[in-house]
C-alpha cells in the first residue's frame, strides 16, 4: 500500500492525516476508535509493527505506533491525558509489540491494559515505583 | 519437573552481558525468559539534551559494529526534518561505508558462529579475512571501526580517486574468501551437522513476531528496507534481496554469507558510478517544530529513528529502535523444543547485539522455581 491507500483505509478511524511522502504518513486517532483501526489494518494484511514511541508533551503523553504497511510507514498517534494514562494492549492483534509495550510502561508510566507480561524490561528491579525516566520532570536516577 | 538454567549476565557463551533464563525438562528447552537493560545507558534521554551536532557522535556510539548505519540514519532523519538534501556524492559514500560495515559485521558473525560450534579454524580464518574490510574502511575514513564520516548534510571526508584501485583490489580478495565460505557453509559436515534443523523460526512466526533483517529473510520473508523503502543512493544501486526457505541456523548463516557477495557488488557499482561534486550541504540547525521517521537496513535488520524538533538546536525527542530489540520477540519460538547444547549457536544465529547490570537468580532446589533477587536485597542478606 502507498500513503494514499493507507490514508483511505484509516480515514474512518483517524483524523489529522499528514502525508510526508509516498511511503510515510502520520495520523492521529483516539482510544475509542483505536481497536477498530487495528482490526482494519489487520484485515488489510498489515502484520508488522516496527516500534512504539512515547513522548511526554506536558499534560499529555503521545503514544505513536509505527506500523509497516509494506512499504508505507504509518505513524499513528494516540494522545493520552496524564490523569488517564491507560491504553489497551495491542498484543492480541500484533504479538510483535510485546516488548515495546513493556518499554512504554516503564519509561513513561503509561498503563497498558491487558498486557500478558507487564514486568519491567530495561530498568532494574529495585528501581522505585512511579519514577519514569522519559518524563519531562525526570532529573537523574534516584539515589 | 522443570529445571532452570540461568545464562548470564556474565557467561562464556555471551559476548556481552544479558540475562537469559532457560527452563528445561531433561535436555529439552521448554521456556525462555529474557532480562534486558544490562547495557542500558539512557541514550534516548541523553539525545534529547544535546545539540543536533553532538548527537551525531552519540548515535555513532549506540553500537560499535554498526556505527555508520546509526549515524547515517540519524543524519538522514535530521536532514529530512530540516528539509535539506545531501549531495549525491555524499549519498554514495555513505552507501559504500554502510556496505563495508555489513561485510565486516557478517564476517564477524561467521567467526563467532564457527567458534560457538567448536570450529575454531573457521573462526580464525573469517576474522583474518575481516581485516581486509577493516583496512578498506580505514583507507577511506581514517578509522577501522568508528569512522566519524557522517555529518548532518553529507560526509566529512571525500573518497580520493587514488584510493579506488586499492579498494577494488581489496574487494576482489574479499569476494574470493566470501565465495569460499559460502561453498563451505553449504558442504562442510561439521557445519551441516550442527546447524541444519536447529533453532528453526517458521515463516508464520517470523511474520507474527515481527522479525527483521537476516533473521526474517532466512525464514523466507522478503524484507529489506534498501529495496522496500530505498534511502540515500540505494534507489540507483542494483542488488538482490537474499532469502532462504529453511529458517534454521544454517539458513541464517547462508543469508548473511550470500549478502556479503551482494554488498561487494554494491560497493563496486558505487565506486564506479560515484558522482562528482561536493560532499556536504550546509544546514541551519535551528529546526522549526516538526517530526519525522526514517528507517534503514542495518546489518542486523530494520533500524528506525524517530525525531521531533521544537524550534531550538536540540531535539525534543529521539526514539531509536535497533534491529536486535525487534528480534527478541521471536526468540521463544526458536528455542522451544531444542536442547541445552544448542543454546549458544541458536542465540548467536540472531546476531544479538546487547550490553548489561546487577542481578542474581536463585533457584529453589525443592520447587525448581526461580526468583530474581535485587542487588539491595542481596546486600542485606544475613550470612
Amino acid at each position: 500500500m502507498d500513503s494514499k491507500e493507507v490514508s483511505e483505509l484509516i480515514k474512518e478511524y483517524a483524523g489529522d492525516v499528514r502525508i510526508v511522502n509516498n511511503r510515510c504518513l502520520f495520523a492521529t486517532s483516539d482510544k475509542q476508535r483505536f481497536r477498530a483501526l487495528l482490526r482494519a489494518l489487520r484485515v488489510a494484511g498489515v502484520t508488522h509493527i516496527s516500534t512504539i514511541t512515547g513522548i511526554d508533551v506536558g499534560n499529555v503523553v503521545e503514544v505513536i505506533y509505527h506500523f509497516d504497511c509494506w512499504p508505507t510507514m504509518l505513524n499513528l498517534k494516540i494522545p493520552l491525558p496524564k490523569d488517564d494514562l491507560k491504553i489497551p494492549t495491542i498484543t492480541d492483534v500484533f504479538p510483535g509489540a510485546v516488548l515495546y509495550e513493556r518499554d512504554l510502561m516503564e519509561m513513561l508510566g503509561v498503563k497498558v491494559e491487558g498486557h500478558p507480561d507487564p514486568r519491567r524490561l530495561f530498568l532494574p528491579d529495585d528501581w522505585p515505583e512511579g519514577v519514569y525516566p522519559l518524563r519531562k520532570e525526570f532529573r537523574g536516577a534516584p539515589k | 519437573m522443570t529445571f532452570v538454567v540461568p545464562v548470564g549476565p556474565q557467561h562464556p557463551m555471551l559476548k556481552e552481558p544479558e540475562f537469559f533464563r532457560f527452563e528445561v525438562k531433561g535436555e529439552e528447552i521448554v521456556g525462555v525468559d529474557i532480562r534486558l537493560g544490562y547495557a542500558h545507558r539512557g541514550i534516548e534521554e541523553a539525545l534529547s539534551r544535546r545539540s543536533y551536532k553532538h548527537n551525531v557522535y552519540l548515535c555513532e556510539r549506540i553500537c560499535g559494529i554498526c556505527n555508520v548505519v546509526h549515524s547515517t540514519t540519524y543524519c538522514q532523519t535530521v536532514e529530512q526534518l530540516a528539509g535539506v538534501e545531501p549531495p549525491e556524492r555524499a549519498k554514495y559514500i555513505r552507501a559504500i561505508l554502510m556496505e563495508l560495515e555489513r561485510i565486516h559485521s557478517h564476517l564477524l558473525w561467521l567467526g563467532v558462529a564457527a567458534h560457538q560450534i567448536g570450529f575454531n579454524t573457521l573462526f580464525m580464518l573469517a576474522w583474518r579475512d575481516r581485516e581486509y574490510v577493516m583496512d578498506l574502511r580505514e583507507l577511506i575514513s581514517g578509522g577501522r571501526v568508528h569512522s566519524a564520516m557522517n555529518t548532518i548534510g553529507g560526509v566529512r571526508r571525500d573518497v580520493r580517486s587514488e584510493h579506488v584501485p586499492t579498494m577494488l583490489r581489496g574487494l576482489d580478495k574479499l569476494e574470493q574468501s566470501a565465495r569460499y565460505y559460502t561453498d563451505l557453509w553449504g558442504s562442510d559436515r561439521t557445519i551441516l551437522a550442527r546447524c541444519t534443523n536447529v533453532g528453526v523460526l517458521s515463516k508464520d512466526d517470523a511474520i507474527k513476531f515481527c522479525a527483521v533483517g537476516p533473521l526474517a529473510r532466512a525464514s523466507d520473508v522478503k524484507v529489506d528496507i534498501r529495496k522496500d523503502d530505498p534511502y540515500g543512493a540505494y534507489g540507483a544501486l542494483s542488488f538482490n534481496v537474499i532469502t532462504e526457505q529453511e529458517g534454521d541456523v544454517w539458513a541464517k548463516g547462508m543469508v548473511r554469507l550470500r549478502e556479503i557477495l551482494e554488498s561487494i557488488k554494491i560497493v563496486r557499482q558505487a565506486l564506479k558510478e560515484l558522482p562528482s561534486g561536493p560532499v556536504r550541504t550546509p544546514v541551519e540547525l535551528k529546526i522549526p517544530p516538526n517530526e519525522t521517521v526514517e528507517r534503514t537496513e542495518a546489518p542486523r535488520g530494520e533500524l528506525i529513528y524517530y525525531i521531533r524538533s521544537n524550534g531550538t538546536d536540540t531535539p525534543e525527542r529521539v526514539r531509536v529502535r535497533t534491529p536486535t530489540y525487534g528480534n527478541f520477540a521471536s526468540m521463544k519460538s526458536m528455542f522451544a523444543g531444542g536442547t541445552v547444547a544448542e543454546i549458544p549457536i541458536v542465540m548467536w544465529s540472531i546476531d544479538p547485539c546487547f550490553g548489561c547490570n546487577d542481578r542474581i537468580t536463585l533457584v529453589d532446589s525443592h520447587t525448581g522455581k526461580a526468583r530474581v533477587v535485587s542487588f539491595d536485597e542481596l546486600r542485606r542478606w544475613k550470612k
